[in-house]
C-alpha cells in the first residue's frame, strides 16, 4: 500500500493535496522577477563594456557614523536577542531537536526561507516574496558598497556596477509592491485577521519600511540628478561627469530625476536634499532593524530557525512522558514546564490569525483562538520570566514564583477543552508554531495533576478506565455487530491483516453497519483476516487526547502485548484514530505494526481488481477528510480514489477540504464533551456539506459520521430531501456488492 | 475526625443486555465474560460526601471498608485513589453470601473493631440488589441515628447535618455523632482522582480481617446467617406485538385503531 501520500501534513508540508491552483501561481511570481534580473545582467554584459562607477560616499561628510550606528545595532541586537535566549533557557530539554539535521535544514530552507506556508494565503505570499526578496537583494547592495568602500576589492565598476544599479532598483521597486500591498491590506481592506491583535509596532514596521524605500529612491535620485544627469560643477571645483547612458540603468530613479526638472532645483538645494535624505534613509534602516529585538519584525530569523526546530516526525505523534510514576508535575502547569523549544515558539509568533481564521472552535464561537493562546503565553512568560530565572539563580522556590496560575488563569480551562487537535492551526501556521502539543501538555496538567475534568470527559475517561472503552451507556457488545454473519474469523495469527473494529465501530449503533460493510467488502475482496471480538480493548487514544497520558500508556502498553502475543503483523483500522495511534503512537511503545486505513486497503482492492464496482449508484455526493485521516496522515487521495470510480457517483468538492478542510467537531476527545459557544462545529460543517447541493457526505470516521448524523437534522429540519452521512465503505458497498444501505 | 466508608463491589450495571447471563438453576448471575466488575456507583458519591467533610474539616481520616472478595480490592483503591487514607478487606469464606442483615452485621462489627469512627457513610443502595438496607442495619446494630438519601452532608457544632432529598423538595436533619449517613446520586459525581494519589493508593496496603478477628460467629454471618433466602432468579421474558393499522386515509387508519382498541377492550 502507498505511503507516499503520508508526506503532506501539518509538519511536512510537502506535496500538498490541498494547494489550489492560484497558490501555484504565487510561484509563479518569482518567474517574471528572476527573468528581469536576468535580462538586465545579459544586458548589462553586453551594453556596458565602459568604465560606468560611481564614488561610495559621495556628497557625505563624516561617513564614519554609519559605522557606530552599525556598532550600536549589533550591540543592541546581541543585548536584545540574548534576553531572549535566558528566557527561552528556563525551559525543559527538547529531546530529539538535533537529530535528523539534514531534514531540519532542509525544513528551514523550504519553510523558513521559501515560506510554502506563507503562500497558502495567496495575496499575503506574493506580499511576502516582494518584501522578503527587497529585504535581501538590498541588504546585499549594501553590504556590496560597504565592501567596495571598506576592503582592497572594487568590483562596483563597469557592466556590473550598471546591472548593479538595474537590479537595485528592481528590487527596490518590488519592495515597494509589497509595502504598497500591505498597506492597502491593513488601511483600506476589510481584511480582519490581522487586526485581531493590532499593535503601534505593526504600523512602524510597515510605514518604516515603505519610508525605507522611498528614501532610497530620493537618494539616488537627487545623486542621479546632480551626477550622471547634469554633471554639476561642486564648490572645491570638482567637476561632475554627466553620464545620462549610465543613470537610465537605475531605471526608478532616472525618472524620478526626470521629473525634478519641472522644479528646476538648484544645485545647492539638490545637494542639501541629498544629504539629508542619505542620512534620513541610513537612520530609518538602522532604526528599523533595530525593531528586530522588540517587535515581531524577529520572525525575520525566528521563523527560518522555528522550521529548523519543526517536529521532523508525524504530526499526529504526542510526545511521551518518559518514566511517568517518577515525575513531581504531571503535563505543564507553569510556564517553566515547556520545553525550550516551546517558549521559542511563542517569540515566533507573529499574530496573523492564520490559525485562529482555521480553527473550528473559533470558527464555532467557542473560547479558542490559537493565536490568542500563543500571545498570552508569550505575555505571561515575560512578566513572570525574569523572576524565574532569578528564582532559578538562587534554588529559591521556582513554583511559588508566579503569582498566578497559567493553566487556569492564563489560559481557561475551558479554552483547553475547546482544543479538537485537528491540527489545521500547525497547518497554517507560517512561522511553523505546534499549538496541538503545547495545549495537550497543559490538559495533561489539568487531568493528571488538578484532578479537573469536564464531567463528561470524566465519564468517558473512567469508562475507559472501567470498561475498556469509551462508550458510557451502550447496550451493544463487541460482538453484536457479527450476529448477522456466521462466518467472521477470530484472528489467530495465521491469517495477513487483523480487522480492528475498534470501540466506535463495534458499540455505536450509528457505527455497526459501517463496519458490517468493510467486513463484508473484505470478505469479497478475498483478503485474510481475522477480528479480535471481546478481546479488542480502547487502545488508549481518546485518553491520549483529553489529557490522561498514564492511562493511554497503561492501555498502549497492554495491547502492544496482545498485538505481539497474537502474532499481528498487519492491522486494518476502521477509524482514523485508531489508525494514527497504531501507525504513528505505538512504535513509541515498541510497538511495530503495518497499519493501513480500510480506505487504504479498499483502494488497493479495487485497483488491484479484488473488488469490482459493477452496479451504478445514482447518487451525488461531497467528502469530508477527517483530521486524523487527512491532515494528520496526510491520506487524501485514497477515498477520493474510490469515490470517482463508482459508476453513477457525482463528486462535489467543499470550499474547505483535503489540507484545509474543516475538522467535523469530534476529535481531540470532544465528542465525549459538552460543547459551549454560540454554534456547534458539526453544525457548521454540515451546513457546509449542504451547500454543495450534494445528497451524501461521505466521510472515513465513525466520529465524523455521528457528527453529521447529528448535524444534519439541525440544518436541514425538514427530513425530505435531507443530506445523508455514509462511510466510503458504505457507498462502495453499494457499488461492488449492490447492497441498498441507504438508498 | 474519623469517617468510614462503605463500598461494594458489583456486576457492572452498564453490562449490555446480550452479555447478561444468570445461572437460573443456582439462583445466580453469570459474570459477564471481558467486563470486569465495577464499585458501585453511590458508594463513590458517600466516599465524595465524606471527603467533603474532611476537606472542609481541614483534618480527618478516611477508612473505606469493602466486604468481597479478591478482587474488590480494586473498588477500595479507587476510593484510596480519591483521598480515603486506609482500606480494609474484610475477605473470609465465612463471610461470603449472605444477605443485608449479615453484611450490616458483619460491616457494624468492623466499625467496633476500629472503634474510634465519627461517621459512616454509604450508597444509598448497591446497584446491583437496590435492597438500600445495609446503611440503616449498621445504625441499628450499632444503635446510632441515621440519615439516608443525602445529597450532601457537613458537620456543624459536632453534628451530623445531612441535606435529604426527599419525594417533594430537600429536607436538612441534624443529629449528634456518632452517626451513618446514606448518599444518593443528587450529590453529583464523585471526584476524579489525581494521579498522584491514583499512584499513591496503588503502593497502599489493603489491611484484610476475617469473621475470627471481627468476633463475628461464622454460624450468624455470610451464607449461614443469611435470614433472607432467594427464590427465584430470572430474566423476565417480554414480548410485544404490533399491528399496523390498514386505510387508505388517516382518517380509515384512526377508525381502525379505535375499533381494535375498543375489540381489546382498552377503550
Amino acid at each position: 500500500m502507498s505511503v507516499s501520500e503520508r508526506e503532506s501534513s501539518p509538519g511536512s508540508p510537502a506535496s500538498d493535496g490541498g494547494r489550489p491552483k492560484r497558490v501555484r501561481l504565487v510561484g509563479a511570481w518569482w518567474g517574471p522577477t528572476v527573468g528581469l534580473t536576468g535580462l538586465g545582467l545579459i544586458s548589462a554584459i553586453e551594453l556596458g563594456r565602459t568604465d560606468a562607477s560611481r564614488e561610495v560616499f559621495f556628497n557625505v561628510a563624516q561617513p564614519w557614523a554609519v559605522y557606530v550606528m552599525l556598532a550600536a545595532l549589533v550591540g543592541l541586537l546581541v543585548y536584545g536577542f540574548g534576553r531572549h535566549a535566558t528566557l527561552w533557557a528556563i525551559g525543559q530539554p527538547t529531546p530529539g531537536i538535533l537529530r535528523e539535521i539534514p531534514m531540519r535544514v532542509r525544513n528551514a530552507v523550504r519553510l523558513g526561507i521559501g515560506q510554502e506556508k506563507v503562500r497558502r494565503d495567496p495575496y499575503a505570499g506574493i506580499m511576502h516574496f516582494c518584501i522578503f526578496s527587497s529585504i535581501i537583494v538590498l541588504t546585499l547592495v549594501t553590504a556590496q558598497v560597504a565592501i567596495e568602500d571598506d576592503t582592497p576589492l572594487s568590483f562596483l565598476n563597469g557592466w556590473y556596477y550598471l546591472f548593479f544599479s538595474f537590479y537595485g532598483d528592481l528590487f527596490g521597486l518590488i519592495g515597494l509592491i509589497g509595502v504598497g500591498m500591505a498597506l492597502y491590506r491593513r488601511y483600506f481592506s476589510d481584511f480582519h485577521r490581522i487586526r485581531w491583535d493590532e499593535r503601534i509596532e505593526d504600523h512602524a514596521i510597515i510605514v518604516g519600511l515603505g519610508l525605507i524605500l522611498v528614501t532610497g529612491f530620493m537618494v539616488e535620485s537627487f545623486r542621479i540628478y546632480t551626477t550622471e544627469l547634469h554633471g554639476f560643477v561642486l564648490e572645491d571645483g570638482t567637476q561632475l561627469e554627466a553620464h545620462p547612458d549610465w543613470a537610465r540603468w537605475s531605471f526608478v530613479s532616472y525618472v524620478i530625476a526626470e521629473f525634478l526638472d519641472i522644479f528646476s532645483p538648484t544645485q545647492g538645494h539638490m545637494l542639501a536634499a541629498h544629504t539629508w535624505s542619505w542620512w534620513g534613509h541610513v537612520v530609518l534602516a538602522f532604526g528599523w532593524l533595530g525593531l528586530l529585538v522588540f517587535t515581531r519584525l524577529d520572525h525575520m530569523i525566528f521563523a527560518p530557525v522555528n522550521a529548523f526546530f519543526l517536529r521532523t516526525d508525524a504530526p499526529g505523534r504526542l510526545a511521551t512522558i518518559e518514566n511517568i510514576e517518577e515525575q513531581e508535575v504531571f503535563g505543564v502547569g507553569q510556564i517553566q514546564d515547556f520545553t525550550w523549544k516551546q517558549l521559542f515558539e511563542l517569540d515566533a509568533c507573529v499574530r496573523c490569525g492564520r490559525c485562529t481564521e482555521v480553527c473550528p472552535a473559533d470558527v464555532s464561537g467557542q473560547p479558542l483562538s490559537p493565536m490568542h493562546l500563543i500571545q498570552d503565553l508569550k505575555a505571561h512568560l515575560a512578566s513572570v520570566g525574569p523572576d524565574l530565572q532569578n528564582a532559578g539563580h538562587t534554588n529559591g522556590d521556582v513554583r511559588s514564583v508566579s503569582p498566578i496560575e497559567m493553566v487556569g488563569d492564563v489560559i481557561k480551562d475551558e479554552t483547553l477543552w475547546a482544543c479538537r487537535t485537528c491540527g489545521a492551526c500547525m497547518q497554517e501556521c507560517p512561522v511553523m508554531i505546534e499549538h496541538v502539543p503545547t495545549i495537550v501538555d497543559m490538559r495533561r496538567y489539568l487531568v493528571m495533576n488538578e484532578a479537573r475534568v469536564p464531567a463528561a470527559a470524566q465519564g468517558a475517561l473512567e469508562n475507559i478506565e472501567m470498561r475498556g472503552h469509551p462508550w458510557r451507556g451502550t447496550t451493544l457488545t463487541r460482538e453484536s455487530w457479527m450476529e448477522d454473519f456466521d462466518d467472521v474469523p477470530i484472528f489467530d495469527g495465521s491469517q495477513e491483516y487483523l480487522y480492528w473494529v475498534g470501540c466506535s465501530g463495534s458499540l455505536v449503533e450509528r457505527n455497526m453497519p459501517i463496519t458490517q460493510s468493510v467486513f463484508r467488502l473484505l470478505r469479497e475482496s478475498g483478503a485474510s483476516f481475522g477480528v479480535l471480538g471481546q478481546e479488542e480493548t480502547c487502545n488508549g487514544d481518546p485518553a491520549r487526547r483529553l489529557g490522561n497520558e498514564y492511562l493511554y500508556q497503561i492501555l498502549a502498553m497492554q495491547l502492544v502485548e496482545t498485538f505481539k502475543a497474537k502474532n499481528v503483523q498487519k492491522v486494518i483500522t476502521n477509524c482514523p484514530h485508531c489508525f494514527n495511534t497504531f501507525r504513528n503512537e505505538y512504535p513509541q511503545f515498541d510497538g511495530h505494526f503495518e497499519v493501513l486505513h480500510h480506505t487504504e486497503f479498499l483502494q488497493q482492492a479495487l485497483e488491484d481488481g479484488d473488488l469490482t464496482p459493477r452496479h451504478s449508484v445514482g447518487t451525488s455526493v461531497t467528502y469530508h477528510d477527517s483530521c486524523y485521516l487527512g491532515r494528520m496522515n496526510g491520506v487524501y487521495d485514497a477515498p477520493r480514489q474510490i469515490i470517482e470510480v463508482l459508476p453513477g457517483v457525482d463528486l462535489t468538492e467543499m470550499r474547505r477540504s483535503q489540507s484545509r478542510g474543516l475538522c467535523c467537531g469530534a476529535g481531540g476527545g470532544n465528542m465525549w464533551q459538552e460543547e459551549i459557544g454560540e454554534r456547534r462545529v458539526n453544525h457548521v460543517r454540515t451546513e457546509e456539506a449542504v451547500g454543495t447541493g450534494a445528497d451524501e457526505v461521505i466521510s472515513n470516521c465513525p466520529f465524523c459520521i455521528q457528527m453529521f448524523e447529528d448535524g444534519a437534522p439541525a440544518i436541514q429540519p425538514d427530513e425530505e430531501g435531507r443530506i445523508r452521512p455514509f462511510d466510503v465503505a458504505e457507498l462502495l458497498e453499494r457499488s461492488v456488492l449492490g447492497t441498498e444501505n441507504g438508498s | 475526625m474519623h469517617l468510614v466508608v462503605c463500598a461494594k463491589q458489583i456486576p457492572d450495571p452498564e453490562t449490555p443486555p446480550a452479555a447478561f447471563r444468570i445461572d437460573e438453576a443456582n439462583n445466580e448471575v453469570i459474570p459477564a465474560q471481558g467486563i470486569p466488575p465495577v464499585l458501585s456507583q453511590f458508594d463513590g458519591m458517600a466516599a465524595e460526601a465524606a471527603l467533603r467533610i474532611v476537606e472542609a474539616a481541614g483534618e480527618g481520616k478516611i477508612t473505606v471498608i469493602s466486604l468481597g472478595q479478591e478482587s474488590a480490592q480494586a473498588a477500595i483503591k479507587q476510593v484510596l485513589a480519591m483521598g480515603a487514607d486506609e482500606g480494609i478487606l474484610l475477605e473470609d469464606e465465612a463471610l461470603q453470601g449472605g444477605d443485608s442483615y449479615t453484611t450490616a452485621r458483619t460491616l457494624a462489627a468492623a466499625i467496633e473493631h476500629l472503634g474510634d469512627v465519627d461517621a459512616v457513610f454509604c450508597g444509598r443502595q448497591a446497584a446491583d440488589w437496590d435492597m438500600g438496607q445495609v446503611g440503616l442495619g449498621i445504625a441499628e446494630l450499632l444503635g446510632w441515628p441515621s440519615a439516608i438519601i443525602g445529597k450532601d452532608a457537613k458537620v456543624e457544632d459536632g453534628s451530623m447535618v445531612v441535606e435529604r432529598v426527599t419525594g417533594d423538595g430537600f429536607e436538612t436533619v441534624s443529629m449528634p455523632m456518632p452517626a451513618v449517613v446514606t448518599i444518593s446520586n443528587e450529590i453529583g459525581d464523585p471526584r476524579y482522582p489525581k494521579l498522584q494519589q491514583i499512584m499513591q493508593a496503588a503502593r497502599k496496603t489493603v489491611t484484610r480481617l476475617d469473621a475470627g478477628e471481627l468476633g463475628l460467629d461464622p454460624s450468624t454471618v455470610g451464607d449461614a446467617g443469611a435470614r433472607l433466602k432467594l427464590e427465584r432468579l430470572f430474566i423476565p421474558v417480554v414480548e410485544g406485538e404490533v399491528e399496523l393499522m390498514e386505510g387508505e386515509t388517516a382518517e380509515e387508519q384512526a377508525q381502525a385503531l379505535a375499533a381494535a382498541l375498543r375489540e381489546a377492550k382498552i377503550l
